[in-house]
């Protein structure tokens, strides 16, 4: 899968909305809220779990009590036998707490995923490619795996480790009070390393995020390309291109293990002063007699096995942290409301009686950008079933009329109206396909029964028929039940877009607008493909953006664009007879002059009025 | 790795060897550590016995002086010891993923053949990042042992009955946590597969966002995401669960070994023959003796991910390339005469085909499928399976593959563009002193800049995907003009240009290819009409060879691949 990298997108892009960090705990406290008796039950077991485990010091310093009073060596059965039945306990409701706070966790992260899923198809295309397609898909991959990591290994690691400090710390205090004193003595060196670790490692990974992600880019371009790269003679290039980034990667590692390991060592000076500290507080107890030598091991004891879980909640912050950004920035999307799906406009009741299919264009003037039009007082109607082809240069405005007919932009000024309320197919009023190919994770038939979820089998055959896949279909391993897209079954782009126009079929809308639905197939595929998507917009009222005019010559009708404005109209007869651009392309299309009368390739250039506003 | 075809096993030596030094430093400051490491309990323990038992204040001074000195040596240790074997394992890692691209960018070309560059990749980054780590897993393994020798010595003078406890004692622990955890570790890997399905789902149908838009599918597929949410989350609390039960078995078996180490130090401490600190020291080894023994059980997993990960990686440095490569330089001039003769290579059942210097020739193939094996064999991507191809009368295969190269330019319909600007894209092979301009103007990229916002400056993302189709046909073909090379070949360059466009781009390749050979292999009837001649490919044979509008008139196959 291609995921653009973050790096790509600019500053000037709208992203999506991120949550702030009241609202993503509001968010949070709102998912838990119906597993509230699972919240508090969870951390109950945890908390009686992680206190039984704290018994072991006391018992063990009650053995070396036991030793120093020189009592029968029988006496020591006892204690032992508690160790035992403590260390039972303390595994058996270890594992109920851990295995009770992931379910709490797995559970609202799934509700959380579903939410930001729902969310994140219903949210209007414009919306998503004001913001780049890129940053939708780093929150779907990146943010939701790094989330769903932390609630797997973080959350009850991190629950586990802070509830045996804060318990241990009890524990100490409950020996003596003058233990937790010292033990504290270490508290300000680790605060103080856990921000300076925070602080520096947060940059230094994002720096780390990037660095791999373009060199994952650069060798898999090179890669991909190993026949361009040889072909063009440009390998040292591309080895130099790959060494350079994979250099940053191992740089940036390399702080990053340097920053970790100044954090241990950081950390070493902590255990260090604690330790002390509790050794000469026992000392100094055992000399005054406040306490037992006992007691005074129990609390080295302790502090000694404070280290790990210091250690583990320390490291497991960082995670914490970008966990919880990222969960913002789900909680962002996922709170975003639904928009009506207005993108299109219908018609109004009074629009009078219209017939199902009908789509008119009046006045539409259009602009991505404010000052750079893209097109000019566009009209045009579409009768019910009637095929009209949409012909013009690059940049003429071709595919952003598409995209506004089919509702992905609103115009800037103008409107669109669409007659009649779909009641066939899935209810979608107008369908668009583009020479994007995408082909859905998942078995065949479930790729296309996206477009129609109650379609039954045969339902797909015939769709699958009528745009001539069926034998191929059928002739895959599993037919249609052949898992395809990422990791299944590698299909061809024009294998893929035939699909694309049985979905089409499937969803039977009353308009189809096809923006080169055909144009990633070599030549002979397109022609087959072609084929396919004329029968796929049979009987709809069909828009067709066409880079091939023998797809332009078939249609009812013909709308030449240049510029941003609609320059020539008709059906292809009548334009090939004039003298207009259509006529000139018809000319150098369709070989019918001879290799020696080149300049009408230079005609058709001429004629043409200039391009320089068609952006 | 100058060896021709190395094993995985060479591939891991070499990996190591080449770092030798840092390895055997790391070894050296980890094992330090873990003497460190072991000895604080011990100096728990004396400061017990020596310091507290008898509040001798001297002695608690003394035992602080030590742990302090003892704290600075495993600390510094640690933070260098680390160093060394990190910076092995990166560096390790880094010069085998130069060594695969390497590989994969020979002359003679076969690594990538039947791998997926998604796959290949991630050789090139998982693969050689387990290699590479390898070199840290030694050393690591080394200083554990280390730790477990230490504190064996230790123990074993204080008491022999003791030692053996927690020596045996641990393994024994570690075994049998393994033993009860494995069946579920197995099963949850599994589950945890199916856990990150959702995930992927959701990613996929998010880049398929407008396509699904497209066709009204939103409430269908969130319908389906919920299902397939819905089984994962029931797949990960299975895991999850498991994971909580092998954590219970740990804590509580980690528990039964210290009751046993309490209960045998006990009564020996209470018979009199150990001390009361010497009895702390014990409990404290023992926990402290399942950190070295975890980390061998790591090392041993590390080490077969890293055998595994090295047979990968030597697989493909170890394929053989795809061609016969010739060691012979190029004549001085190229003329750029090429001939084909009885070619067969897939679909070609005997291509005889005779290119002029510096003519303009369409190959039509009413058949896509043997377009595509002539490239193949004109690209030096495979050796035709009978007959030659020859370049000024010498065969391809007698030449050194990257000589060929800077003479006779095969540009492929799906070439590649790559991370860049739009200008550094045309001039990627460019000579040098050669200017892109024109080169740009003629296939029309010149007037794709003019729409994108930095121009030719502007970026065209990766593989070019931040441009539509036919600009990325237009660079490509920049590119391939750009290159000036003697001899070109492209394929079908402009399928995703509308016509106006089209015709442009024809007249502009014809002018700035006059008098270098050029071929043509496509069934645009604009790109056509102004080549020299046709060769028609039919049935896997050049059938006839004429002018595009006397092949028009002659050729019922011919207008049905040109015109329909």
């Amino acid at each position: 899968m291609n995921e653009p990298s973050a790096e790509q997108q600019t500053d000037t892009r709208e992203l999506l909305p991120t949550a702030t960090a009241p609202r993503t705990r509001a968010a949070v406290r709102e998912l838990v809220r119906p597993h509230r008796g699972l919240a508090v039950g969870g951390f109950a077991v945890m908390i009686a779990a992680t206190g039984v485990g704290l018994l072991v010091q006391p018992i063990l310093g009650r053995i070396v009590d036991l030793v120093a009073e020189q009592r029968q060596p029988g006496d020591l059965t006892l204690p032992v036998v508690l160790l035992v039945l403590v260390a039972l306990v303390h595994g058996g409701t270890t594992s109920l707490g851990l295995s009770l706070v992931s379910r709490l966790g797995e559970t609202v992260l799934a509700q959380l995923r579903e939410r930001f899923v729902e969310k994140a198809l219903r949210m209007p295309l414009e919306q998503v490619e004001k913001a780049g397609a890129g940053d939708l898909t780093a929150r779907v991959t990146r943010d939701v795996s790094v989330v769903g990591e932390a609630v797997r290994s973080a959350l009850p690691e991190l629950a586990r480790s802070l509830l045996t400090i804060v318990l241990t710390l009890a524990a100490m205090a409950a020996l003596d009070w003058r233990f937790l004193v010292a033990a504290l003595l270490a508290v300000p060196v680790q605060a103080s390393t856990a921000r300076w670790y925070v602080r520096h490692a947060v940059p230094l990974y994002a720096q780390q995020r990037i660095a791999t992600g373009a060199q994952q880019q650069q060798l898999l371009d090179t890669i991909a390309g190993a026949g361009t790269v040889r072909g063009f003679r440009i390998e040292e290039e591309h080895t130099e291109r790959v060494t350079r980034r994979s250099s940053t990667a191992v740089t940036l590692k390399m702080r990053g293990i340097r920053l970790v390991l100044d954090f241990y060592n950081r950390l070493h000076v902590a255990e260090y002063t604690g330790l002390a500290a509790v050794l000469v507080a026992g000392f100094l107890l055992v000399r005054a007699d406040s306490v037992s030598i006992g007691t005074a091991t129990a609390a080295a004891l302790y502090f000694h096995s404070l280290f790990g879980p210091v250690n583990n909640a320390l490291v497991l912050l960082d995670d914490a942290q970008s966990a919880t950004a990222s969960l913002a920035r789900l909680v962002g999307v996922a709170d975003e409301k639904t928009p009506e799906p207005a993108a299109v406009q219908e018609a109004p009741a009074a629009a009078g009686p219209a017939p199902d299919g009908t789509v008119t264009v009046i006045g539409i003037d259009h602009a991505y950008l404010p000052g750079r039009p893209v097109l000019h007082d566009v009209d045009l109607t579409l009768r019910p079933g009637e095929r009209v082809a949409l012909v013009g240069p690059s940049g003429a405005g071709k595919t952003t009329l598409a995209k506004l007919i089919a509702g992905v932009h609103r115009p800037t000024s103008g409107s669109v109206h669409l007659s009649g309320s779909p009641t066939r197919g899935n209810g979608l009023p107008v369908a668009l396909v583009t020479q994007e190919t995408h082909v859905f994770a998942g078995s065949l038939a479930d790729d296309l029964r996206l477009a129609r979820p109650d379609a039954t089998d045969d339902e797909l055959r015939t769709a699958l028929t009528e745009v001539e896949a069926l034998d191929w279909v059928e002739a895959l391993p599993d037919g249609l039940d052949t898992v395809v897209g990422d990791g299944g079954h590698r299909l061809t782009s024009a294998r893929v877009q035939q699909l694309a126009l049985a979905r089409l079929i499937l969803a039977d809308p009353p308009v189809a607008v096809l923006d080169e639905a055909t144009a990633e197939a070599g030549s002979t595929g397109a022609r087959l493909l072609e084929k396919a998507a004329g029968r796929a917009i049979e009987g709809r009222t069909a828009l067709v953006v066409a880079h091939r005019l023998t797809q332009a010559a078939t249609a009812d009708r013909i709308v030449v664009m240049e510029g941003g404005r609609i320059v020539e109209s008709g059906t292809h007869d009548e334009l090939r007879e004039g003298s207009g651009p259509y006529a000139a392309l018809w000319k150098a299309w369709s070989g019918t002059r001879s290799a020696s009368d080149e300049p009408a390739a230079h005609r058709a250039g001429a004629d043409t009025p200039t391009v320089k506003d068609a952006d | 790795m100058s060896t021709s075809s190395p094993s995985g096993r060479d591939v891991l030596r070499e990996s190591i060897r080449g770092q030798r030094r840092d390895v055997a430093v790391g070894a050296l400051l980890g094992s330090g550590h873990q003497i460190g490491e072991a000895l604080v309990p011990v100096l728990i323990g004396v400061a017990i016995d020596q310091a507290v038992t008898d509040s001798d204040t001297g002695a608690l001074l003394i035992c602080l002086g030590v742990l302090a000195v003892g704290y600075v040596a495993l600390a510094l240790s640690f933070r260098f010891g680390a160093m060394a074997g990190e910076r092995a394992a990166a560096r390790a890692e880094h010069t085998l993923r130069i060594s695969l691209v390497r590989r994969v960018l020979d002359p003679g070309g076969g690594a990538e053949d039947g791998r997926l560059p998604g796959v290949l990749a991630n050789i090139a980054t998982e693969d050689a990042k387990r290699v590479g780590a390898v070199n840290m897993a030694v050393m690591s393994g080394i200083s554990a042992l280390t730790g477990i020798l230490t504190c064996a010595v230790v123990l074993l003078r204080m008491s022999p009955t003791l030692g053996l406890v927690v020596l045996l004692g641990t393994p024994v622990l570690l075994w049998l946590g393994h033993l009860l955890s494995k069946p579920l570790e197995s099963r949850s890997e599994a589950e945890q597969e199916r856990a990150a399905h959702a995930s992927a789902i959701a990613a996929d149908l998010v880049s398929g966002l407008r396509i699904l838009k497209g066709i009204g599918g939103e409430s269908a597929a969130i319908a389906r995401y919920r299902t397939t949410s819905r089984d994962s989350l029931g797949a990960t609390l299975k895991a999850a669960r498991a994971q909580a039960f092998q954590s219970g078995v740990v804590l509580a078996l980690t528990g039964c070994l210290i009751a046993v180490v309490a209960l045998v130090g006990g009564r020996l401490a209470a018979g009199g023959s150990i001390s009361l600190g010497e009895l702390v020291s014990a409990v404290g080894l023992a926990l402290f003796l399942v950190g070295p023994l975890e980390t061998l059980s790591w090392v041993n997993a590390e080490l077969a991910q890293g055998r595994a990960s090295a047979g990968r990686v030597a697989e493909v440095i170890a394929t053989p390339p795809a061609i016969a490569a010739g060691g012979r330089g190029l004549p001085q001039p190229v003329r750029g005469a090429v001939r084909l003769t009885g070619v067969r290579h897939g679909g070609l059942r005997g291509v005889d085909l005779d290119i002029a210097p510096g003519e303009l020739l369409g190959v039509v193939a009413t058949d896509p499928a043997h377009a595509n094996d002539l490239m193949r064999c004109l690209a030096r991507h495979t050796d035709p399976d009978a007959g030659t191809l020859e370049l000024d009368g010498i065969a391809l295969r007698d030449f050194d593959p990257a000589e060929l190269r800077t003479a006779m330019l095969v540009a492929a319909h799906d070439a590649d563009l790559f991370e860049g600007t739009v200008r550094e894209n045309v001039a990627a092979a460019a000579p040098d002193g050669g200017d892109p301009e024109q080169a740009m103007a003629a296939a029309g990229v010149t007037q794709v800049a003019q729409t994108l916002a930095d121009g030719e400056h502007t970026p065209v993302g990766e593989r070019g995907h931040s441009l539509s189709g036919g600009q990325r046909q237009r660079v490509a073909l920049a590119r391939a003009l750009a290159a000036e090379r003697p001899v070109l070949v492209v394929h079908d360059p402009t399928t995703a240009v509308d016509a106006v466009t089209e015709a442009r781009i024809a007249a502009g390749l014809r002018e700035i290819r006059k008098g270098r050979t050029t071929v043509l292999v496509t069934t645009s009837p604009a790109l056509l009409a102004v080549t020299d001649r046709v060769a028609l490919l039919d049935e896997g044979r050049v059938t006839d060879t004429a002018p595009h509008a006397n092949l028009i008139q002659r050729h019922e196959a011919y207008r049905t691949a040109v015109l329909s």
